[in-house]
């Protein structure tokens, strides 16, 4: 089967399905214009989906995801295109044109109505990469729990073809043969929500992460901490022992110039805290001890929560660690020197599990497939000081963490000043035509949608 | 207690190679990484940094610990803000140094290198006048007598002159870093006993440097060997020429395996091949110590390989019977290798021959003190 090249039109193109993403999606798709997200993955959520609660309010994280979600897949404005990669982004006029691959999931998603018999049928697991390898899936199945959509994803890695999925469908939408799909999308605006990765565990060899399984990432922690968490308990990785000594190394893969990040994170710091906190809730006889060069709680709450983590008893250690070797029963021996004492500074403490405060890094390269530019951090750079969701590119603006390291509150908020930016520009681009803006109806009607809903929710907080 | 900053502290310590002060932010990191510092208790290099960060020049002046840094490089190749801890403990030792000599002239030198060099020409050009206006008669047959030429025991006078010299401002220098760093008053509230007993300490690490070895991973383990090789080429040529010049400067020409020549050779080959390869690892950076190069450092490193480059000469000369080219020579050795002590011993990176084993001394008599218990008051029975 050849791949077909199809041609596709849309207002704004948002690349990227994360909480940035989907934010953007629906700020626009609420002005009335319609909106495709690109999603590399087999589901939107991004990020954010997999975490436990968020800070300082410990809210369960995937209450607040889970809604936007399914919001942005039902929204009559909204596209939603996972599995799918941008190849290029060329301006063309004023509007972008993109070039996106569809990946082979080997399952039709016209067809698949996500009735999971395909993944009761296979016999084969593997490490579930949502769950970062903690627990198992199937070699096709839905990718989690609440993934939207939910369609199946057949993994040809460790598909043996056996075909128990394809006679267990029940509408027949299991096709090994399928090709990857390239299509060609025109938009008059892209919104680039590309987020973030974190680089390895590796990185310091100083802190023997390769040698040692208890040596996790804080994504990691957070699935263990997660309400539907693979163990439904905090396990140390190595031998499913329930940890009673558990090490937070801050700035493990940021502000360290020897690995190529010499900036802030500016996120471990808090979810360090949060995680302390959760843990000590989950384990209330574990010592809980954050290692850290300085406290950067700088939002709104963020210093009072620091404050309530002391007062609960979480031990906090200025110093960075500077080595970490493995200890007997899998335990690590953590090197810092405790700058703020004066006898002995330089101690040897052992934990059982050590969780490391890994660096925030692009998880896009824009300039490979675009004229964008990054910064030197290799984020996408916002020339304009005061307009900072604006690219060197006009109509391509930027959201989120692919700007920089942020926390959700800041992604959200710039989500929304990304798509307030995009509708200005496709305004600008309405009148330079001589037209009238087409959507001036849908807007007034959602201005006075949303005078409502805020009257519907002071009406509700009185009753609180 | 008062405490009293200087805030041109780090500003001071920038003049003396310190120039990344300002980037650490104390994590603490190379304190952790010194196998030294990680292993002893120490609290070096970030108390150091700390202390020039903060302007606490009386407790930078109280603190031995930068005589106890050998300069491995670990810790500014681990430093996450690239700040160089090794180089600011390397430079808060040319302040030491300065600060301990009470004439100035080592902060003179260091800061100005031009000085330095001027103050080497000046001491070198009056040896060379000395000899111009008061040698002995020259003469020109062989076997070359340079006994007629300079007489031994008017070298030997000028020797113990120089030495004579040269000791009390070393000493007198020591002394103050003695005082400084035991408190003044302290000082004579420790037990002699205490300070007898550590004495074996200050010669195992002068002649050992034992210490060294024990340094990280960045430093080559050919280092200890070669700076090792260097001290004994050194203390070599002290002996050869305060002790025992008298038989070393001799015009009979010995059996090439007579220890006269055998040991003169040594030292040559001592001070020649350690000066020579740390001058290549400085000109092409390869070792970490050999990052950084302040102009003390060159000095001290090209005046000892040409005092020992033309002391060989000397020898070549005499041995194969050329009168004049051994006087020459000679006149230009001496014009080298004195300046070189007089300037380089008391004043700048020479010091630290006395300086390091002294600390380590001084840490083991502290600690000994330490050790201690403090004498309690009789406990009064109460009724």
């Amino acid at each position: 089967m050849v791949a077909m090249e199809k041609q596709i039109h849309t207002d704004v193109l948002v690349v990227g399905g994360g909480i940035a993403g989907i934010q953007s999606a629906l700020d626009m798709a609420d002005q009335g214009f319609k909106v495709i997200i690109v999603e590399r993955q087999s589901s939107i959520g991004g990020q954010m989906i997999a975490l436990s609660k968020v800070f300082p309010t410990l809210d369960c994280a995937s209450c607040i995801t889970t809604p936007k979600m399914s919001a942005a897949a039902h929204h009559p404005n909204i596209q939603i295109m996972v599995n799918t990669e941008v190849n290029a982004l060329k301006t063309v006029g004023t509007g972008q044109q993109v070039t996106v691959t569809r990946k082979a999931t080997y399952v039709d998603p016209e067809k698949c109505i996500g009735c999971r018999l395909c993944e009761y049928a296979c016999e084969i697991e593997y490490p579930d990469p949502f769950e970062l390898g903690l627990g198992a899936i199937r070699a096709i199945a839905i990718p989690f729990t609440n993934a939207i959509p939910q369609k199946a994803v057949l993994n040809p890695d460790y598909c043996t073809t056996c075909g128990l999925c394809a006679r267990a469908c029940p509408t027949d939408a299991i096709d090994y043969a399928q090709e990857p799909q390239t299509f060609t999308i025109q938009a008059d605006t892209v919104i680039v929500a590309s987020g973030f990765a974190l680089n390895s565990l590796q990185v310091k060899p100083q802190y023997n992460a390769a040698q040692s399984k208890n040596v996790i990432s804080p994504l990691t922690m957070e699935r263990l901490l997660a309400p539907h968490a693979p163990y439904g308990r905090v396990l140390r990785p190595s031998d499913g022992k329930v940890p009673g000594s558990i090490a937070f190394v801050q700035c493990a893969g940021s502000r360290d110039e020897t690995i190529g990040v010499p900036y802030c994170s500016r996120v471990c710091c808090m979810y360090a805290i949060k995680q302390a906190m959760l843990l000590s809730g989950a384990l209330p006889m574990a010592d809980i001890t954050i290692y850290y060069m300085d406290i950067r709680a700088f939002g709104k709450g963020y210093e009072q929560f620091y404050q309530n983590a002391k007062a609960m008893g979480i031990n906090f250690v200025r110093g960075k660690v500077a080595l970490i070797e493995s200890a007997p029963n899998d335990d690590m021996l953590l090197h810092v020197e405790y700058t703020e004492e004066a006898v002995n500074p330089c101690r040897k403490q052992r934990h059982d599990l050590v969780v490391l405060a890994q660096g925030m890094l692009p998880q896009w390269n824009v300039s490979e497939h675009s004229a964008l530019q990054r910064g030197p951090d290799g984020f996408v750079a916002s020339p304009d000081i005061i307009n900072p969701s604006a690219t060197n590119l006009p109509g391509v603006f930027a959201a989120g963490t692919a700007l920089g390291p942020k926390d959700i509150v800041d992604t959200i908020t710039e989500s929304g000043a990304a798509a307030m930016a995009a509708r200005r520009y496709l305004h600008r681009q309405n009148s330079d035509d001589n037209q009238s803006l087409p959507h001036n109806t849908a807007v007034v009607h959602l201005m006075q949608r949303t005078a409502t809903e805020a009257h519907a929710d002071q009406a509700a907080q009185a009753r609180l | 207690m008062t405490t009293q900053l200087h805030k041109t502290l780090h500003e001071d310590i920038h003049l003396f190679g310190g120039k990344d002060v300002d980037l650490c932010m104390n994590c603490g990191t190379c304190t952790v990484i010194c196998p030294l510092a990680r292993e002893e208790g120490g609290t070096f290099p970030r108390r150091i940094i700390r202390l020039i960060q903060t302007g606490q020049k009386r407790l930078l002046l109280k603190s031995l610990d930068p005589w106890l840094c050998y300069y491995c490089g670990d810790c500014s190749e681990n430093c996450p803000r690239q700040a160089n801890p090794a180089e600011t403990m390397m430079a808060s030792r040319r302040y030491l140094t300065s600060q301990y000599d009470w004439t100035g002239l080592a902060r003179l030198f260091y800061n100005s290198a031009l000085t330095e060099i001027l103050a080497i020409v000046l001491v070198g050009l009056f040896v060379t006048a000395l000899f111009v206006f008061l040698h002995g008669p020259m003469v020109l047959s062989t076997p070359v007598e340079l006994n007629t030429f300079a007489p031994v025991k008017w070298v030997e006078l000028g020797d113990w002159i120089m030495a004579a010299v040269l000791s009390f401002f070393l000493l007198t220098n020591a002394a103050r870093m003695i005082w400084n760093t035991l408190d003044g008053k302290q000082m004579f509230r420790i037990s002699p006993l205490i300070y007898g007993k550590a004495v074996p300490v200050f010669f195992d690490h002068m002649f050992t440097q034992r210490r060294s070895r024990q340094c990280g991973s960045a430093r080559s383990r050919a280092f200890w060997l070669k700076h090792l090789l260097l001290v004994t080429g050194y203390l070599s040529m002290l002996v050869l020429v305060l002790i025992l010049l008298r038989w070393f400067q001799t015009d009979t020409i010995y059996p090439i395996y007579n220890p006269q020549r055998l040991w003169g050779y040594y030292a040559t080959i001592a001070l020649l091949y350690p000066t020579g390869a740390f001058m290549i690892s400085r000109w092409r950076k390869k070792e970490p110590i050999h990052f950084f190069s302040e102009a003390s450092d060159w000095i001290f490193l090209v005046m000892l390989f040409l005092t020992a480059l033309t002391g060989i000469m000397v020898s070549l000369a005499r041995v194969n019977g050329f009168p004049m080219a051994t006087y020459v020579i000679y006149v230009i050795h001496l014009s080298i290798a004195v300046p070189m002590l007089v300037v380089e011993v008391p004043f700048s990176k020479w010091s630290h021959l006395l300086y390091r084993p002294l600390a380590l001394y001084l840490v083991s008599v502290k600690k000994a003190a330490a050790a201690i218990p403090l004498k309690t008051q009789p406990e009064t029975a109460t009724a």
